[in-house]
């Protein structure tokens, strides 16, 4: 094609400043900045915990814990595909300015969004140790989740930037299928308690079973199930390998379909 | 003229075309380019005229690679070449500072940030923006902006140049400086294609013109002959 190909140095660099700027530019905002950062899930759990542990009557310890886990690992992903997904279109106005990889957008938004869940995830940990359950070594697959549910993010995320500049009233629709998938991904259900027939079509949907997993190895000692790894695994691998022949094929299309 | 020179990449009846939204589920192509044809030869500086929405700048993309053809070909004679657009104020993030923008724009334009960290101090004074330039580029006036912009895209060395009508820009001292720098820069070795409206600066920097007219290239070579051509049209 018409541009020499860099080096995959250059790229990640690229990413690493775009996505570098992007949180200097969010702590920025505001009056507390940075702070944020804290606050913003923090207020978001406090509201969950007050609807279910008060109004439902659903306190004890255990449930809270369960939930707290639940709304972190759901809100790094939701808020991720949903923000990622936009990105080609957020981007129209450079894509038409400069070449590049279209692919940078969503992942920009991957790594902005994942930075701010580690700070979330430190602050649950931490949490979590001061409250009855203290580490053990079922924590130590705590990487391989996080990592598996990266991957999943990331798959999803650059699907659905891909497709959007072609369906941009797609937008409107997967907001509202994250909802419903906030309902079924057992984040303040423990899907488990559920009829087993049941059961066995939630876990279809990655998310519950992510959930469950990081239940699992966070509060109650178990390890994760190897299949319900591996499904998600390959999953998202078809995802993503469908997401880059996207980002392959319309390299150079999308700047011209994008609106300006 | 030099045609011997080598040829950097070649134009064969090239088309491109736009979806307009046309209602419900129905889309209309909008052809911006149907028929162009051209070579770029290293080290020319080759001018593009035509009235205005006659997709002189849809061109531009295409040889910048932002954009494909639907129609045509184009083929690069050297792969390894680098060809930019030369996009002011490119990705520029008003709450950071001129410093961070210098960075980040220049890495959009294509160059390392090792690069760009290397020629900070030349784009500092260039910009001749002192102490604004640590501050965000929020707190800049529009010419201060374009200042920046300017300087940072100036320091950028793609082995084509590909100008849409920027070469000077902010206050009349700065315009003075920065057009002239642009020349200097269009006069050396570089490879240019420059669109613009002004006659007596196609006159002054291009070796050949192309003539666009209804997306289609018209007329080219020599500079003189292309203008008369394209002025005879304009009286009809």
């Amino acid at each position: 094609m018409l541009n020499f190909q860099k080096s995959y140095k250059y790229y990640f660099d690229l990413v690493f400043q775009q996505s570098k700027a992007a949180l200097r530019v969010e702590a920025s905002r505001g009056y507390l900045g940075v702070l944020w950062w804290i606050l913003e899930p923090i207020m978001y759990m406090f509201i969950f915990y007050m609807a279910f542990a008060h109004f439902f009557h659903r306190g004890s310890a255990d449930y809270i814990m369960e939930l707290l886990i639940g709304l972190v690992t759901w809100k790094w992903f939701v808020s991720t595909v949903v923000m990622g997904s936009n990105s080609l279109m957020a981007n129209a106005n450079l894509m038409n300015q400069v070449y590049l990889p279209k692919i940078i957008f969503p992942i920009t938004t991957v790594v902005v969004n994942t930075f701010k869940f580690f700070i979330i995830l430190i602050l649950l940990l931490l949490f979590l140790q001061f409250s009855s359950k203290t580490i053990s070594w079922t924590w130590t697959f705590l990487p391989v989740i996080i990592s598996l549910q990266l991957i999943l993010i990331m798959s999803l995320t650059c699907l659905f930037s891909a497709v959007m500049p072609f369906f941009p009233d797609f937008r409107i629709i997967l907001e509202n299928l994250m909802l419903m998938f906030f309902f079924i991904s057992g984040v303040f259900v423990d899907i488990s308690t559920f009829p087993l027939k049941l059961q066995k079509y939630l876990y279809i949907n990655p998310m519950a079973t992510l959930i469950s997993m990081y239940r699992k190895i966070l509060l109650h000692k178990e390890l994760p199930g190897f299949q319900g790894l591996l499904y998600i695994f390959i999953l998202s691998l078809i995802l993503l390998s469908f997401s880059l022949v996207l980002f392959y094929k319309y390299d150079r299309i999308y700047p011209k379909i994008s609106v300006r | 003229m030099n045609q011997q020179k080598s040829k950097i990449l070649s134009l064969h009846n090239v088309g491109v075309f736009y979806r307009r939204a046309k209602g419900f589920f129905s889309h209309e192509k909008y052809w911006a380019l149907t028929d162009i044809s051209f070579n770029l030869y290293r080290g020319e500086t080759l001018g593009i005229v035509g009235k205005n929405g006659v997709g002189k700048s849809t061109l531009l993309r295409l040889l910048a690679g932002i954009i494909s053809p639907n129609t045509g070909q184009i083929i690069i004679h050297n792969k390894e070449i680098k060809i930019s657009l030369i996009s002011l104020q490119a990705g520029f993030l008003p709450s950071l500072t001129g410093r961070e923008n210098t960075i980040l724009s220049g890495m959009l334009l294509g160059e390392t940030k090792k690069k760009m960290e290397y020629r900070m101090e030349d784009i500092i004074t260039f910009s001749e923006l002192g102490e604004f330039f640590e501050q965000p580029v929020s707190a800049y006036s529009t010419g201060m902006r374009a200042r920046l912009g300017f300087s940072i895209a100036y320091h950028v060395e793609p082995d084509v140049i590909l100008l849409d009508e920027v070469l000077g820009v902010g206050d009349e001292e700065f315009r003075i400086k920065s057009t002239e720098a642009m020349k200097k820069r269009i006069h050396s070795d570089k490879t240019v294609v420059l669109v613009s409206h002004s006659v007596p600066l196609l006159r002054e920097v291009c070796n050949r013109l192309v003539w666009v007219e209804g997306g289609k290239s018209k007329a080219q070579g020599d500079v003189n002959t292309v203008l008369e051509q394209y002025f005879l049209s304009m009286k009809k």
